[in-house]
């Protein structure tokens, strides 16, 4: 009798906050900075840029930073350490199985991270220099990353990490990067395991799960075809199977038999007629003019977002309104750093602004 | 002998009766509707709560958002002033 009793009011109390969570995150997202500031600070110079962007969500990490920091390092910190505050406040406001599907999503900064402080332990970068460049959005925080910056090789920085979830694939590829010099492959191996460790969150019967699932399938579809354009533009016409993601949409097969094709055009045909959503459809059309592969990549991702914001609008109080919020974020702070460190080499608003995702 | 198994109904009784069920229903009127307006508040209070949460500029508007339900209660309770007068 409890349990009937209890039930639809535990089911309210949850309702309510999910309503909370997603309301919060959706004003969030209305003060992100809009196309037109992009469209001005692309005609501002570095310090404009610095003092403009001082004057909106990052005042405080402008504010506390401008005193060890200055010029383009100030305005990269102060993006990395909003967007890892900004990670970890979500994180704590968000109710439930919202919770541990964000924390799932966050984990790639995990990735990064651990990437990173490989790559510079194996170059013998200084620690203070690493500390900059993280975000500990993710899992493993300042202190967990501030521990494995004090470890003095690749190898004991992994074996540290015993216990985390791509323990095992780091286990398994450190030696061949090690041996190699390259962490390319170790990278692509622990995404890959990323988004099959999602999938597997996705669908292991949580309520929401469903729905978190259809982002994962998106995001794999979007990485997927922009990896297929980055591979055409190098000229790669090897085996890409290893290079793929599973999980999505297209079987690895398939993402194979796309790649071999020679045409430009032909390939666009292809993927075309394997795409089912008119947003995906008519982004492709508009690829089929365009030569450089930043405008292609800058265009899917705009479809994902425009697709993760529709479906988010189906289903309103679930996991998608905070993830379309944490993509968004990421995307703006990408972008003004794509703003800041392209005004500090000297190129052209114009230039620049092929690069933003808007 | 008296007839204890069957009750005359007297025309007293009759009118209890239906003052008692004019009442049922008023109270029936009130509380369902103080129910419904209390499950439509709470989603609306929810994000009003999360909007002022980011921008306490939208308090007084929000306040206005939450509390419109109430009418539902208001309809419930002219119902229930018509069953009873």
């Amino acid at each position: 009798m409890a349990g009937i009793s209890s039930g639809p009011a535990t089911n309210y109390k949850f309702y309510a906050n999910y309503i909370y969570a997603c309301t919060r995150m959706r004003v969030r997202r209305s003060r992100l900075i809009p196309r037109e500031d992009y469209l001005r600070m692309l005609n501002m110079s570095l310090p404009e840029i610095t003092r403009f962007i001082g004057e909106t969500n990052y005042r405080s990490e402008i504010d506390e930073l401008g005193t060890s920091f200055s010029g383009i390092n100030l305005v990269e910190e102060a993006l990395s350490w909003n967007l890892a505050k900004e990670y970890q406040n979500i994180l704590e406001l968000v109710p439930g199985k919202l919770k541990y599907f964000t924390a799932s999503y966050l984990r790639r900064w995990d990735i990064q991270n651990v990437v990173t402080i490989l790559r510079g332990k194996m170059q013998g970068v200084q620690a203070g220099k690493l500390r900059e460049v993280l975000v500990p959005a993710g899992r493993l925080d300042k202190v967990a990353l501030d521990r494995l910056l004090t470890e003095e090789s690749p190898e004991r920085v992994v074996e540290a990490l015993k216990g985390e979830r791509f323990y095992p694939i780091l286990e398994k590829e450190l030696p061949r990067a090690m041996e190699t010099g390259s962490f390319a492959h170790l990278e692509n191996e622990l995404y890959k395991g990323y988004y099959a460790r999602l999938i597997a969150d996705a669908t292991e019967g949580i309520k929401g799960g469903k729905i978190f699932l259809k982002y994962i399938k998106l995001e794999i579809d979007t990485r997927n075809i922009q990896n297929l354009f980055r591979l055409r533009a190098g000229h790669v016409r090897e085996d890409v199977r290893e290079l793929m993601i599973p999980g999505g949409s297209f079987s690895v097969e398939e993402l194979q038999r796309l790649s071999g094709l020679e045409d430009r055009d032909e390939f666009i045909d292809a993927l075309k007629r394997q795409v089912r959503t008119t947003p995906l459809l008519n982004a492709l059309e508009a690829i089929r003019g365009k030569g450089a592969i930043h405008e292609i990549e800058v265009a899917l991702t705009r479809v994902q977002l425009d697709q993760m914001e529709r479906i988010s609008k189906r289903y309103p109080f679930s996991v998608l309104p905070i993830l379309v919020y944490l993509e968004e974020k990421k995307y703006e702070v990408a972008n003004l750093r794509a703003l800041a460190r392209g005004k500090e080499a000297g190129l052209p608003g114009e230039r620049l602004q092929g690069y933003l995702v808007m | 002998m008296v007839d204890f198994g069957t009750a005359e109904l007297t025309l007293e009784m009759v009118q209890a009766s239906q003052l008692g069920m004019r009442a049922l229903g008023a109270g029936l009127a009130i509380g369902l509707t103080g129910i419904a307006a209390g499950v439509a508040e709470m989603a609306i209070g929810s994000a009003a709560v999360g909007a002022t949460a980011e921008n306490r500029d939208v308090f007084g508007l929000v306040l206005l958002l939450t509390v419109i339900p109430e009418t539902i209660v208001i309809s419930g309770l002219v119902v229930a002033l018509l069953l009873l007068f």
